[in-house]
């Protein structure tokens, strides 16, 4: 689901001025094809996940930092195994 | 559901801040998006979320322990976790190659590989390209409609939002390289740079700047143009300023996120002419000189 900056402030319970830090940081990057900008449910699972490292986990700026781009990395890994695995067992030819 | 104080390893006796510290470090080995290949994981870190939201608030806490709410009602709904979403095909801006991309520049074989399994995924959504641009300090905070040239002849046209932040990633959705079958072109991900302007600094939303003023000016006071992001305004400088004075020129700073705009904040700097000026040495002979010492306490 695409959603602007309202309904996404509410989905991810956020207030405005942490989403503006969180694109700052580069934590969040909105889509900005128009002159509003929109959020994916990608965005949203993403500002949870900021959320609970900051919150529940007690987690600092720079540590938020340092864990999404592991995370990131961690996904782009697993993407890749994943497509390695698929091609090792499709049949040759 | 498990008896909570179980579930995060605590006595019934613990303060809240064992009850925090307990929970603190079973969620950062649990916390599903943490472990994005352990499909257990979820549940587990449920049943200490839920424990948890039930311990960790002192009124629900008291009441567990009255006997008057029992550990089933703290149950968390439904989550979706990043995980859920970064691994999809959908593609998205965040995704990282760095994690094993040395491995492909130096393997040739793993390279083809990877190059073919990606091929061969019948609905694969297209690259996302990454380009920079660079932007004038004035656009970063009015915002600016800038045109990109791409290296293959085209172009994209890219809203910069006012208030703009060095290094801040503009996404357009679609922009990037052409998906096959199913799956949509990638996204154009465009790293913006300001090019700092000598007269203006930025402090979040609020900019400075240090204006010189002449001998006059800082004596008697009077009307002074003073550059702004949004051009040239007229600010009165007050009679007696002096260098350091700094005067607030209202809402012409950045735009806040909240609403409104930050200030620019004008410090003045006493500037005498570059050439002597006999004229100011004979006015300024004939002035009391022992009247200020600017290095003895008290003058002012």
């Amino acid at each position: 689901m695409i959603m602007n900056k309202k309904q996404f402030l509410s989905s991810a319970d956020i207030e405005v001025h942490t989403l503006e830090f969180w694109i700052e940081q580069q934590w969040l990057i909105p889509d900005q094809t128009t002159a509003e900008m929109s959020f994916s449910d990608t965005d949203v699972a993403r500002a949870h996940l900021i959320r609970d490292l900051k919150g529940d986990l007690g987690v600092n700026d720079e540590g938020v930092d340092v864990i999404l781009h592991l995370v990131d990395q961690l996904h782009g890994l697993r993407r890749a195994f994943e497509q390695l695995h698929e091609d090792l067992r499709r049949p040759a030819g | 559901m498990r008896n909570p104080y179980e579930v995060l390893g605590v006595a019934s006796t613990a303060s809240s801040a064992d009850i925090q510290k307990a929970y603190r470090k079973l969620a950062k080995k649990l916390h599903p998006d943490l472990n994005p290949g352990d499909k257990a994981a979820e549940e587990k870190f449920k049943e200490v979320a839920g424990a948890y939201d039930l311990l960790g608030d002192a009124e629900k806490r008291k009441r567990f322990d009255a006997g008057e709410i029992d550990a089933s009602g703290a149950e968390r709904p439904q989550h979706h976790y990043y995980r859920d979403f970064a691994h999809s095909d959908g593609g998205h801006p965040y995704a990282s190659s760095s994690g094993y991309a040395d491995f492909v520049d130096s393997d040739e074989a793993l390279a083809e590989l990877l190059r073919r399994s990606e091929q061969a995924r019948a609905n694969r959504r297209g690259r996302d390209l990454h380009y920079s641009l660079v932007i004038d300090f004035a656009e970063s905070i009015t915002g600016a409609n800038k045109r990109l040239t791409l290296p293959d002849g085209g172009t994209l046209d890219v809203t910069i939002p006012p208030g703009l932040v060095e290094g801040q990633v503009i996404r357009l959705r679609g922009k990037g390289a052409p998906g096959s079958g199913k799956g949509g072109p990638g996204d154009a991900l465009i790293e913006v740079e300001v090019r700092p302007d000598p007269r203006f600094a930025r402090d979040g939303d609020d900019i400075s700047l240090e204006l010189p003023i002449s001998l006059p000016e800082a004596v008697l006071g009077g009307k002074v143009r003073v550059p702004t992001p949004t051009g040239d305004v007229t600010m009165t400088v007050p009679k007696g300023s002096n260098t350091g004075t700094t005067m607030r020129l209202r809402g012409k700073g950045a735009p806040r996120p909240g609403g409104g705009h930050g200030d620019e904040f004008v410090k003045l700097k006493v500037v005498l002419p570059k050439a002597p000026d006999p004229e100011l040495e004979e006015f300024v002979s004939r002035w009391d000189r022992k009247a200020f010492n600017p290095r003895e306490d008290g003058a002012s």
